[in-house]
């Protein structure tokens, strides 16, 4: 039963993976990681019911305080991008290409 | 039987709400999309009987950081026509699709074998917050320390980014 769950997980961190990879959207991407880190903390909730100790939750809540700041931090940086280019695509963001 | 439908239901809106996320176009249907894949993540965590990360995700990750998202899209005012063109996605999707097998195929032999356990409901308070906060602030004090100055640093710079327009213009 527990291996459902990993197994769920690994889908949907693969899935994360193929959003990151494929699309060119600035908020697609972003929303992409996010689900990648929900993915591993399904994995960590999964691990830490199999061998009954609570270090999991306390690790997925590390997870989600790492996720509030990324948010916090990426919205910022998009929200000066596009004050600058007025777009959203990740192709024309490459200000730092020497 | 009643926790395997449950489970069923879960996982397969969090799939499609996964394949959402990455197949519309617009930000805004993906947004809600993904909305969808944490509220049934966190039904899933109810399964495995993490009450607190079961209401944190609500609060945390539906509540606070997904409503910032969709604060921001439709602060930004995003028409269609502002949008990226797209036009080989199919064939990004394919190539991932081909990358991705083996890292997925390694990963689930791994899961093969390990050892299986029943997901029943465990008692005496496993995952409350009681028992979480225990651990936390005993064995994991300094991790949990080194995540408030993350939070600080990232609440400066997020001011900093966004907030001054004075400094960068000069």
């Amino acid at each position: 039963m527990i291996q459902n769950y990993l197994i769920l997980s690994i889908i949907l961190f693969c899935l994360g993976i193929l959003g990151v990879i494929t699309r060119r959207n600035v908020f697609t991407v972003f929303m992409s990681i996010e689900l990648m880190l929900n993915a591993a903390n399904l994995a960590f909730l999964a691990f830490s019911r199999l061998h009954e100790s609570m270090d999991g939750h306390v690790l997925a809540m590390m997870v989600m305080a790492v996720a509030a700041a990324e948010a916090a931090l990426a919205l910022a940086v998009v929200i000066l991008l596009h004050k600058h280019k007025g777009k959203l695509d990740t192709n024309l963001f490459s200000l730092l290409k020497g | 039987m009643f926790v395997d439908g449950l489970f069923t239901a879960f996982s397969v809106l969090a799939v499609l709400g996964a394949l959402g996320l990455i197949l519309f176009r617009h930000p805004m249907q993906g947004a809600m999309s993904l909305i969808v894949t944490i509220i049934s993540l966190a039904g899933l965590y109810a399964l495995l009987s993490a009450e607190l990360i079961f209401v944190l995700q609500l609060i945390v990750y539906a509540g606070a950081i997904m409503s910032l998202i969709l604060f921001i899209i439709m602060f930004l005012n995003i028409q269609t026509k502002d949008l990226p063109e797209e036009p080989a996605r199919f064939y990004y999707f394919i190539g991932g699709i081909i990358l991705l097998v083996p890292v997925a195929s390694f990963l689930l032999k791994i899961v093969q074998s390990l050892p299986d356990a029943e997901t029943t409901i465990v008692g005496n308070g496993f995952g409350g917050v009681k028992e979480v906060g225990m651990i936390l602030f005993q064995d994991w004090l300094l991790p949990f320390e080194i995540v408030s100055i993350l939070l600080l640093v990232a609440l400066v710079g997020s001011v900093v980014l966004a907030g001054s327009k004075r400094r960068l213009s000069k």
